[in-house]
């Protein structure tokens, strides 16, 4: 069993924190996991991506190469990796990722986070607590309250909120 | 044991605490920050001691400071840093000082690009300071557990020859997350196969005999020894002196110590599919090692005849592993071919040796498994990298 999920996009975005609290998730759940997180200088151009890949055995190569699932949070990620999901799924925000390719065979599921976020929760910041909630939906290895958890452990602040963002998300899916 | 998802960066710290490494120096860069980060967090919780140097010269040299003080002394920085080393690191080399290095490598030169990996001090490592006349040791590490291991082996080592030990690894081993189990006594490190010695302190000879021996405990300040820390070339009674015949006593040691005594880690390599005689070699340390390892496993499972040999003991270059007649692929995370060069020179005369090198991202093992198919067909590689076409 190979997991493999990919998500990028601008710095700032959470993608290196949504990484971690997946992989951390995965690591309670007893899994051996890998996270590469790979941030060039933002403002001169570069993006965030983090690479989890999720196993039941030791894991050698750490590369996602062929996404399970690919969470794109800015047009210019969603271009730059979009090849990597064959027949995987791809979890886009529309208010970033503006124009999706229709040539891709993969699932390409709209999901609005930061809208969502601000109508449910009054804030944007909590748009990435939104796609965590639908990724441990759409993810058959993890648990769903062990990647709530998770998000508890790893952000300790705004935990009612975070919580409420999370079951946005995870219900998201079901009523679309 | 305890299990965590963390970076490289936390496991080199546990393991330098593990290890008995009570001091630290370093100045912050990407991606070694989170390692000073840490060690400032946990060495007061030891009874150690952290310090920021103003720079990453002054931070090597205040380690050789703890070291001469009797403290297992550790730094750490990425190529940029690493080059403003060569002044202490020769010091650290010629006076015999154990201390632990780590350079985590980004992509060069200078500054480059910060949050990505590279393999462009392989020669560097070998050569970290001026003037020859010593052998460097030099290990690398391919994941966040093993560079814990790593650096416990790498104090080991540092105490027994007396000398700085690089620990070369690269920004997805200190800055990638991974699942890590971190021993919690003697019995569980033991399990893990970690080994340590204790800092011993020099009660006399002066200064060291002429000869290969190791174990001969460092000099420690305040115990009643004669303590020669000079730049100049050292004499067995522990004066300096500008001299032909005493320099080539020193000489002699800094080189043999080291090279005479390679059984004590010549043993930490990997070795893939490489029982039965295959028709490619596939040669890689660090990070790419991993991404080497699934191509070869997928590519066997085609039918390809093709192993792989990673290496962790870099420095002193293992040239034993090197003695077939075939076909070698050196996998490298720079452009100009480092590594390759070193297995050109180690190989029999008639063997083929070729080079796939990336920067900044891994190369991915579709790519590595069309370089396997192309090259045992007897098919050039195009030199990626040296052709701008087609990017």
């Amino acid at each position: 069993m190979r997991t493999e999920i990919l998500a990028s996009g601008f710095g700032g975005q959470g993608v290196v924190r949504l990484g971690q609290i997946l992989g951390e998730a995965a690591v309670k759940q007893g899994y051996r996991v890998t996270m590469l997180k790979s941030h060039g200088t933002e403002m001169r151009g570069g993006y965030v991506r983090s690479q989890v890949v999720i196993s039941d055995e030791p894991i050698d190569s750490p590369i996602v190469e062929n996404a399970d699932l690919f969470i794109a949070l800015s047009l210019a990620a969603y271009n730059a990796f979009k090849h990597l999901v064959d027949s995987g799924v791809i979890l886009y925000d529309p208010a970033f990722v503006v124009e999706i390719d229709e040539t891709l065979r993969c699932t390409q599921i709209a999901v609005p986070a930061k809208d969502l976020a601000v109508e449910n929760l009054g804030k944007a910041v909590f748009a990435n607590t939104v796609m965590l909630g639908v990724t441990a939906r759409m993810v058959e290895v993890l648990d769903r309250d062990v990647v709530l958890q998770s998000i508890m452990h790893v952000i300790p602040k705004y935990q009612e909120e975070n919580k409420r963002a999370f079951e946005t998300g995870y219900s998201f899916i079901d009523g679309n | 044991m305890k299990r965590y998802l963390e970076t490289g960066n936390f496991a080199i710290t546990e393991g330098a605490i593990l290890a008995g490494c009570r001091f630290f120096a370093g100045y912050p860069i990407t991606p070694a920050t989170e390692l000073a980060e840490s060690m400032s967090y946990r060495l007061p919780q030891v009874d150690g001691i952290y310090i920021q140097g103003e720079d990453e010269c002054a931070a090597l040299h205040l380690c050789i400071g703890a070291a001469l003080g009797g403290y297992k002394a550790m730094t750490a920085t990425s190529g940029p840093g690493y080059i403003l080393y060569a002044d202490p690191y020769g010091w650290a080399i010629g006076c015999e000082i154990p201390l632990v290095i780590l350079n985590s490598g980004r992509v060069g030169p200078v500054s480059g690009i910060t949050g990505a990996p590279g393999q462009g001090e392989f020669y560097l490592t070998r050569y970290p300071t001026q003037g020859g006349n010593f052998e460097t040791i030099v290990l690398a590490p391919n994941s966040a557990q093993e560079a814990m291991a790593i650096t416990v082996e790498a104090f080991y080592l540092a105490e027994r020859f007396r000398t700085p030990v690089t620990i070369l690894a690269d920004q997805l081993i200190t800055d990638g997350f991974e699942d890590i189990s971190v021993p919690e006594n003697e019995e569980e490190m033991k399990e893990m196969g970690f080994r340590t010695w204790p800092r011993k302190i020099n009660k006399g000879p002066e200064f060291y005999p002429p000869t290969d021996e190791i174990d001969i405990p460092p000099v420690v300040l305040g115990h009643n020894t004669g303590a020669l820390c000079s730049d100049w070339t050292p004499t067995e009674e522990g004066y300096d002196i500008e001299e032909v015949a005493a320099h080539h006593k020193h000489a002699y040691r800094l080189i043999y110590k080291i090279r005479n005594n390679r059984n004590l880690f010549s043993n930490l390599y990997e070795k893939t599919f490489l029982d039965d005689d295959p028709d490619l070699i596939v040669v890689s340390y660090g990070t790419p090692s991993r991404v080497v390892n699934t191509a070869v496993k997928k590519a066997r499972e085609r039918g390809l005849k093709v192993g792989a040999l990673r290496l962790i003991n870099l420095w002193p270059f293992p040239d034993e592993h090197f003695q077939k007649s075939t076909r070698y692929l050196s996998v490298e995370l720079n452009w100009d071919g480092q590594l390759v060069r070193e297995v050109q020179r180690a190989v029999p005369k008639d063997a083929e040796v070729h080079f796939l090198g990336s920067c900044g991202d891994l190369p991915t093992v579709q790519d590595l498994i069309e370089t396997f198919e192309k090259l045992l067909k007897g098919q050039s590689l195009s030199r990626r990298g040296w052709e701008l076409e087609g990017w």
